[in-house]
């Protein structure tokens, strides 16, 4: 557990499916370390239960997944159910990557709090993130 | 100044036009800046400063030797192109990377493809496939037909290809970085069951399995053991047949995420290095291994870098095989080179992405790039449309024969600019293999996370230039839109995973488990002896051993790859 004092939002960077390109990932998880944040990033390959796995062990805030190879609609929401099932629903969970944006309704609709696609700058995800989660000490 | 300085200036002239150069940027130059400042900075994304105006002096100060250092098209150092005839006998050869759902469905976008005038496919294959996993396999699940065609058996293949003549295209291939020998198996087999001997059809892989730890992400095992399985690919086809391409050493990859074209070339040549060591070491010749090597370099950002690179890499490619290998054979030298033509694309009015990849591929052609796919413009967002791919394929067609693009040989040679940014990029590169080297080479690279260090360097520094609008980008930071996904993405039908595992099943009842399991046998023995794998493979896949069975042996022998977790 994070120490009671310590108000740094703590964030996990997840990369999930067979989907091996991770320069965005990094990118991101670099910015926000940046921006005073403590970043886990899980490396290539997990399952959405590895994932759930390392939020809750982490102690993270937010889980920020990133996806490119289309498989978005069966993952992001079993990471979604699994968290909850684990009594973590407190935990967030933000996406991004290459996500029709059709396809942004049903994933919100399925607890995916925010989708940010390709263009978003690391500014704006920073912003989210710490609007959101830098409050809650 | 040697006697056949580029410029064709003498050592007066030079000193004149120096010093009139220098006049007219601190003059006239610097006094219209003053009212109106510059635009930007003008570094190229490598990290190149680009000059208002480039005279004969740059060329002559950077000792440019045109014969030793430019020469002809077909002779060495290869610089102005890697064959004499180039376009004007032959142009480049128009490829399609194609591959979506199910073979059946998959078979008709080839056909069609061919119909509109394809010259050669490769094939794209879905992520389980490429990570060495079958469409029933809990790893599959949500990804079968998704990025790319699922391929179980040699019997999906022959749904894929059924029809089309082998024997009639210039080159029919896939990546398969991870699973080299099991696909250079199945087309190998192919031919076979259809009667065509191996020297009638040209086989092409990527089988470059080494940058997927770096950058792709797809692979499977330790990486010397992957090493190994694609040099084994090469030196079975320097016996069977060596007119086939059966790797394909990409600087793409290492550069899109964010290394840098020079850095990415450099870590290309390392890995090239490294496959061409482990079979020098077999026994086998340079003179014999090299020309069955391409690359595939990359530069998607600025399009006289993108030229340069071209230029630079075949000649840093033709000093490589003659120097440090002692190469004699022109073959081995003159290196040719498959590109994916990109631009910047945005998910903003994706439409402007057919101008970006057009004029990124334009750079590629007047670099003499030997084998040309093309990016589709919708391709940031989701696997191609029938049209997009139509309007890629066209745009290739029209720079091949349309404009005069094509009509004089490396039409660029000989520009001030272009020449000195020729030579700048080949001391970039030069100076980054160096650093491999000096850190032990290619597998270091992986090892120490230099390669992925340098990657996200760069990514950071291009995302940084991107946000803060130093590098214009429009519609993204200029004139900025919201992103425009449309509706009409192209979607995988979701019953792809229950069919193909269906198919799955029934290829698996049908076979002679006998057959199968003496294959696999010999695939195990094979990892222990060090054999060549690409034998076994052959009677594995005629037995219809499944990708995933054969995966499974090498991960039982070879063990797998551990995900990194810096960034």
């Amino acid at each position: 557990m994070a120490a009671a004092d310590d108000k740094r939002v703590r964030v996990l960077v997840a990369k999930i499916g067979l989907d091996g390109h991770d320069v965005g990932a990094r990118v991101i998880a670099r910015g926000l370390l940046d921006a005073g944040m403590e970043v886990i990033y899980t490396g290539l390959r997990r399952t959405p239960g590895q994932v759930v796995r390392a939020a809750l062990e982490e102690d993270v805030d937010v889980v920020g997944v990133s996806i490119l190879s289309g498989a978005h609609l069966a993952l992001l929401p079993s990471v979604r159910r699994m968290l909850d099932e684990a009594g973590a629903p407190d935990i967030g969970l933000i996406a991004g990557g290459v996500i029709p944006q059709e396809d942004i309704p049903a994933l919100e609709a399925a607890g995916v709090e925010r989708v940010f696609l390709s263009g978003t700058t690391v500014q704006e995800i920073v912003g989210h993130i710490a609007r959101r989660y830098g409050e809650r000490g | 100044m040697s006697k056949t300085d580029l410029s064709g200036a003498t050592q007066a002239d030079v000193a004149a036009i120096a010093s009139a150069a220098e006049e007219w940027v601190h003059g006239p130059y610097r006094a219209a800046t003053r009212r109106t400042p510059e635009r930007c900075r003008f570094v190229a994304d490598v990290g190149v400063p680009i000059k208002p105006l480039y005279t004969p002096a740059d060329v002559s100060e950077r000792g440019i030797d045109y014969l030793g250092e430019i020469g002809f098209p077909g002779e060495y150092p290869f610089t102005r192109g890697d064959r004499p005839g180039m376009f004007r006998t032959e142009p480049f050869v128009v490829s399609a990377y194609s591959g979506f759902g199910e073979a059946q469905q998959c078979n008709r976008r080839f056909r069609t493809l061919l119909e509109w005038g394809a010259e050669q496919i490769l094939v794209a294959l879905d992520l389980p496939t490429q990570c060495g996993y079958d469409s029933d396999d809990e790893m599959a699940t949500a990804e079968v037909g998704q990025v790319g065609v699922a391929i179980d058996t040699l019997a999906d293949l022959e749904v894929l290809f059924d029809g089309i003549e082998i024997d009639r295209v210039k080159r029919v291939g896939t990546l398969g970085n991870s699973i080299g020998p099991i696909v250079l198996a199945m087309f190998a087999a192919l031919g076979e069951r259809r009667g065509l001997d191996w020297s009638r059809y040209t086989v092409n892989l990527q089988n470059d399995p080494l940058k997927e730890y770096i950058a792709r992400g797809t692979q499977i095992l330790p990486a010397p053991a992957a090493a190994r399985l694609a040099s084994d690919c090469v030196a079975w086809c320097v016996e069977h047949a060596p007119h086939w391409s059966p790797m394909t050493v990409c600087v793409n990859h290492i550069n899109a995420g964010g290394a840098g074209s020079s850095r990415a070339t450099a870590i290309a040549l390392a890995n090239a290095i490294h496959y061409i060591e482990t079979l020098l070491a077999q026994g086998y010749a340079i003179d014999q291994v090299a020309p069955l090597l391409h690359m595939f370099p990359d530069e998607r950002h600025d399009f006289f870098v993108s030229v340069a690179n071209l230029r630079a890499l075949r000649r840093t490619w033709a000093k490589l095989m003659k120097e440090r290998f002692g190469a004699t054979a022109a073959e081995a030298m003159a290196l040719r080179t498959t590109v994916y033509g990109h631009g910047q694309e945005t998910l903003q009015e994706p439409l402007n992405n057919i101008v970006r990849i057009g004029f990124g591929t334009l750079a590629y052609v007047l670099g003499g790039a030997s084998y040309v796919y093309i990016a589709s413009y919708d391709e940031a967002v989701s696997t191609p449309t029938e049209e997009s791919v139509k309007v890629a394929l066209r745009t290739q067609q029209i720079l091949a024969h349309e404009h005069g693009f094509t009509d004089t040989i490396d039409p660029l040679g000989g520009s001030y600019f272009v020449e000195s940014l020729t030579h700048d990029i080949e001391r970039q590169i030069l100076d980054a293999l160096g650093e491999i080297d000096g850190a032990g080479g290619a597998l270091s690279v992986i090892d120490t996370g230099l390669g992925r260090r340098w990657m996200t360097e760069g990514a950071v520094r291009r995302q940084r230039a991107l946000d803060s609008g130093d590098r214009p980008w429009v519609t993204v930071n200029l004139w900025p839109q919201q992103p425009d996904v449309p509706n009409t993405a192209f979607r995988v039908d979701p019953e792809t995973t229950r069919r193909q595992t269906g198919r799955l099943a029934r290829v698996k009842a049908t076979r002679d488990p006998a057959r199968v399991a003496a294959a696999l046998a010999a695939i195990d023995e094979a990892c222990r002896s060090g054999a060549n794998m690409v034998p076994p493979a052959i009677e594995a896949v005629k037995a219809h051993a499944t990708v995933g069975e054969i995966c499974d042996r090498w991960r039982r022998h070879f063990g797998t790859f551990e995900p990194s977790t810096d960034f």
